[in-house]
């Protein structure tokens, strides 16, 4: 192989004939040092542009893969497409606006979005939440997370080729979300949490759907995964694929399912507990081989803990009222304040600096997919072309959240 | 609110912090210079009884006179979150060192941070915009950023790409056809 | 002129149209029966000269029509089977039930904007689609639908099918190196890595069969096949059926070993760049090589076209509907009323929703599917093509119902353990399968 050689655009092997080039453009200056490293081409490599048009990037991605034959040696995500600037309209917004403008960032799983959010603004308040509203949010918010989870299930097997599994677990997703439609009003962006407490009470349309949903939820969802849990070809497929080893989930920052699946048992619910977590008996899974069918089968093993917590939610739920009074123009005092919670994704935080006036100062959110896409950079070189969609599908990302 | 930690800290940072360690509620908070950045995070990392191994958020802040970058951690000793704030970072020559050396998953924190604010981490080695185009010159987060004047003066701002890729490359605004930002 | 054009612009787009019609088609139909009152005598001697040519002839065109309707059946099949196993319902507002969807997407892939992008090689864009229809047709011909129902029964005609099976893959590779894209590149070096893999192994599975036949014939491999299911070949070369399949699974690029169009990576592959007809050259390929594996499977391990027992046909009825003489037209011209009638009536007097003509049309259908059915059952008691014809198809189809099933419910192998399973494990084991059949056909041989 010859040495990386700095690119020009006077170097004929990288432009393209003007003829050909019409709406392409050409390869951009790389400015970078790692732009020039990646865009130094050996003998052999191309570069293959999965654009943000594309059937299974998890959103509007562009990743530009350096590609030699099948193998991936390099690739460069190139993110924006979705991006809305939540965090300067939260600031031009109010408190209680912040909690629509915060929920399609991570929409499959958008309960945690407003989680995270409304627990800052608690802490800085120093709000203290009613019992029955906690035990409403972490009700409603485990439904979601298993919702989520059976999303990426459907969305692993489609990238690795299975075209079944998704529509099994949509049907698994729509009864979810009929549930919370009628307790919320929505199907996706629910906008249901408010700041201290819960926008209405429990009602009797989502009890019955509850009812029905866990007499046979655990067995419904069992033959879901069986689907895929002993199925040879997505075995083979996931075993060893794309391992994150500690030192490497540490140094990434990885949070959430993609760590505990390296065998780091971090879950915010147990390890900094909020709500009324400390109350639920729920075990915390953890695997030790870090690929992809590790996380795949941790996530299945989180959905049945969800369960055991909606369980026990629903038997220990006190009475009182579902939100604290507050007023429509909220002017916490000047400070700042930090929460974080685990969303099905990772450790979804926000950091909210208030100035004393009725629209926060600095609103910062943070996402967990943001970082589990840099890890795609350190996982899929080395792997073949195939692999590159089931690494990223595993990893579970979602654009809204990478986007903001 | 980990009052042991205060003290724990105190003892290890000592003179790099600049005031107080702050407790609320389950957050602790440290001020420092930002040229002190590196040796205390080291500090912050290495110290087998601080052990701050869990990068939580970085994030740029614009106070409206200054630049703070914020750094929250997370350690197994304490049941608080560590929150280190970067503070006194001059607008006019923003540079603070980057943290990549020790988490390699703060380069993209830091190329947000850059996007949003213009703060340039000195040895990321891939500071470049992340979400908006490359040729954006102005920082949305910033408090003085003031949207319509500030797209239309980039030189993406107003033009649809499509309608400059026959053009060529010297072409400037009034050549092209321009719309108003948001039509 | 001036009277011309005047007389001309006073006549409405009808009379225009007559004005040039008529004159042209009475020209054009006097030349024509001067054409055929001078041709036609030596053209029928041509042709009785030649019997086999028109026989081939009409064979080839019967083929070519064949693998449309065959396509279009294979297409819904999919469509319903796996909407099925995916807790949906499939198509179900295009025709009763959806089933004229497959005819509308033929209809759409025909009327969509055909265009050739810039910076394709032009004569090898077009060319592509049609070798591989063109491989997928010939290998029709061999194919022995019924006795005496072969297009050409070649005494080469394995070879010949496994032949064709390689301009496949030229026709992919063009596709995919002509169109000026990247992901068609990749789709085509995958088209031909796994093609050529899998051809040894698919060719050497069927050796044994050969072996047994001792011919290559497969008109005569399915004659040797007669009696019951117990004489079918699956018995004697149960590891070269395992084989044959799995290498037609991956010589059709179906899933699970269908990294040549595999939708989530190279969105699809060789044929990123085609749309419109050209698109649906290569989608009605691969549904007619799924049905040729299908029936390749059924010929040369399942019997073809013989029925699992022993058929006593042709069976006699004994009908003679001639001699009610006069009495037939009577017959001919009252029973489609009086069985519509009868037939009618239950549904008149049952409900009270449906009225007389309501009655009477449901009637009239169900007394012509009656009558369908008796003429096909007659059909399939009097002649032994028509059983063997169906046998054939239901094995056929069987097996085409086996390859929906796995792409609804298997994920994709990757490139390199699809690689490494062809050469690996397909291809030693059918040199065993080989090796065994030959000691064990030599053993009895001698005993």
């Amino acid at each position: 192989m010859s040495t990386p050689t700095r690119p020009s655009l006077d170097d004929p092997a990288l432009s393209i004939p003007v003829e050909h080039a019409g709406i392409f453009d050409a390869i951009p200056l790389a400015r970078t040092e790692r732009q020039q490293e990646f865009y130094a081409l050996r003998d052999g490599e191309m570069l293959l542009n999965m654009g943000p048009q594309h059937p299974s990037t998890h959103g509007v991605l562009r990743v530009i893969l350096k590609i030699n034959g099948e193998q991936v040696t390099d690739l460069d995500p190139v993110l924006g497409y979705l991006h809305r600037g939540v965090e300067k309209l939260c600031e031009n917004a109010d408190y209680h606006q912040v909690i629509s403008q915060v929920d399609p960032l991570e929409y499959i799983s958008s309960l945690f979005n407003e989680w995270g959010a409304v627990l800052s603004f608690e802490k800085l308040l120093d709000l203290e939440v009613p019992r029955r509203a906690e035990y409403i949010r972490v009700l409603s918010a485990e439904l979601n997370r298993v919702a989520s989870h059976m999303l990426y299930m459907g969305w692993f097997a489609l990238d690795l080729g299975g075209i079944t599994p998704i529509l099994w677990s949509f049907a698994e997703r729509d009864e979810i979300m009929e549930m919370l439609a009628a307790l919320t009003g929505q199907k996706l962006l629910f906008n249901y949490f408010r700041i201290g407490g819960v926008n209405g009470d429990l009602n009797h349309e989502f009890m019955s759907r509850l009812g029905d949903w866990m007499s046979r939820a655990g067995a419904q969802l069992e033959a879901g995964m069986s689907l895929l849990n002993e199925n040879e070809i997505f075995v083979r497929r996931a075993r060893g694929l794309g391992v994150i080893d500690r030192e490497t989930a540490f140094r990434m920052c990885v949070t959430g399912p993609n760590l505990r699946a390296s065998g780091i048992p971090f879950d915010l619910r147990r390890a900094h507990p909020y709500s009324v977590y400390p109350e639920l008996d729920f075990d915390v899974p953890t695997r030790s081989e870090g690929d992809s069918l590790a996380r795949y089968l941790l996530r299945m093993d989180e959905v049945r803990q969800s369960i055991r917590i909606i369980d026990q939610c629903l038997h220990q739920m006190p009475d009182g009222p579902v939100s604290a009074r507050l007023p429509r123009l909220l002017r916490p005092r000047p400070g700042r304040a930090f929460s974080a919670v685990e969303a099905p994704r990772g450790q979804y935080s926000t950091y909210v600096i208030s100035d004393g006036t009725d629209q926060p100062f600095r609103m910062r959110i943070h996402d967990p997919s943001f970082l589990h896409l840099q890890l795609m950079g350190l996982l899929m070189p080395g792997n073949l072309l195939p692999d590159t969609m089931a690494i990223m599908a595993s990893l579970d990302p979602v654009m809204g959240g990478v986007d903001k | 609110m980990d009052r042991a930690l205060k003290t724990l800290l105190e003892r290890k940072l000592g003179t790099s912090m600049e005031g107080p360690v702050r407790l609320r509620q389950d957050q602790a908070e440290i001020r420092i210079r930002p040229g002190d950045l590196p040796q205390v995070m080291r500090t912050l990392h290495d110290e087998p009884e601080l052990r701050f191994e869990y990068l939580a958020d970085l994030c740029g802040v614009d106070t409206g006179t200054t630049f703070q970058v914020v750094y929250h951690l997370w350690s197994d000793v304490t049941p608080d979150w560590l929150r280190v704030i970067v503070d006194g970072i001059p607008r006019e020559e923003p540079r603070l060192p980057s943290l990549t050396f020790l988490w390699k998953g703060a380069e993209w924190m830091e190329r947000e941070a850059y996007d949003m604010f213009g703060l340039v981490f000195e040895g990321n080695r891939d500071l470049r915009r992340i979400y908006l185009p490359d040729d954006f010159v102005s920082f949305p987060l910033r408090k003085d950023f003031h949207l319509a004047d500030d797209v239309a003066r980039s030189p993406g701002g107003g033009v649809r790409p499509m309608e400059r890729a026959g053009a060529p490359k010297d072409a400037d605004e009034t050549t092209l056809r321009r719309t108003s930002p948001g039509a | 002129m001036t009277a011309v054009t005047t007389y001309w612009n006073r006549l409405s787009v009808p009379s225009r149209v007559l004005l040039v019609a008529l004159p042209t088609l009475l020209v054009l139909g006097g030349l024509a029966t001067l054409a055929v009152a001078l041709l036609v005598a030596p053209l029928l001697d041509f042709l009785a000269a030649n019997p086999d040519l028109v026989r081939f002839a009409i064979a080839a065109t019967l083929v070519i029509v064949a693998t449309i309707p065959t396509a279009f059946l294979i297409i819904l099949l999919e469509l319903k089977v796996i909407a099925r196993m995916n807790l949906r319902v499939g198509p179900d507002r295009v025709g009763p039930f959806g089933l004229a969807m497959s005819v509308v997407h033929g209809l759409k892939v025909l009327a969509k904007e055909d265009y050739t992008p810039r910076g394709v090689d032009v004569p090898i864009f077009t060319i592509a689609p049609v070798a591989v229809f063109l491989a997928t047709i010939m290998a029709f011909l061999v194919i022995p639908f019924a006795p005496g129902l072969v297009a050409q029964d070649f005494n080469i005609g394995l070879l010949y099918f496994f032949a064709i099976g390689g301009l496949n893959v030229v026709g992919l590779m063009m596709a995919g190196w002509a169109s000026f894209n990247k992901y068609s590149l990749l789709g085509a070096l995958r088209a031909a890595a796994q093609a050529i893999s899998y051809e040894i192994p698919l060719t050497l599975s069927v050796v044994g069969v050969i072996i047994l036949a001792g011919t290559m014939s497969l008109g005569s491999i399915v004659e040797q096949q007669a009696g019951s299911f117990l004489d079918w070949n699956v018995w004697k070369q149960p590891l070269g059926l395992i084989i044959f399949f799995i290498a037609g699974i991956a010589e059709a690029n179906r899933t699970p070993l269908d990294m040549t169009e595999a939708d989530q990576e190279i969105v699809a592959g060789f044929a990123t760049e085609y749309s419109g007809m050209r698109f649906g050259f290569f989608f009605f390929a691969e549904y007619v090589n799924v049905f040729v594996i299908s029936a390749m499977t059924a010929v040369l391990f399942f019997g073809g076209w013989n029925a699992p027992f022993d058929w006593p046909f042709p069976v006699d009825l004994a009908l003679d509907p001639g001699s009610l003489g006069l009495g037939l037209l009577f017959v001919a011209g009252l029973a489609p009323v009086l069985g519509t009638v009868l037939l009618a009536l239950p549904f008149w007097l049952g409900s009270s929703r449906i009225s007389t003509l309501q009655a009477l049309l449901i009637g009239f259908v169900l007394f012509n599917v009656l009558v369908v059915g008796a003429f096909l059952g007659w059909a399939f008691l009097s002649f032994d093509w028509v059983v063997g014809l169906f046998w054939m198809m239901a094995k056929s189809y069987l097996f085409v119902l086996v390859f929906v099933q796995m792409r609804a419910t298997f994920p994709r192998v990757r490139v390199d353990q699809l690689m490494g399973f062809a050469w690996k494990w397909l291809l030693p084991a059918s040199l065993l399968n080989i090796f065994a059949t030959a000691i064990a056909v030599s053993i009895l041989a001698n005993r």
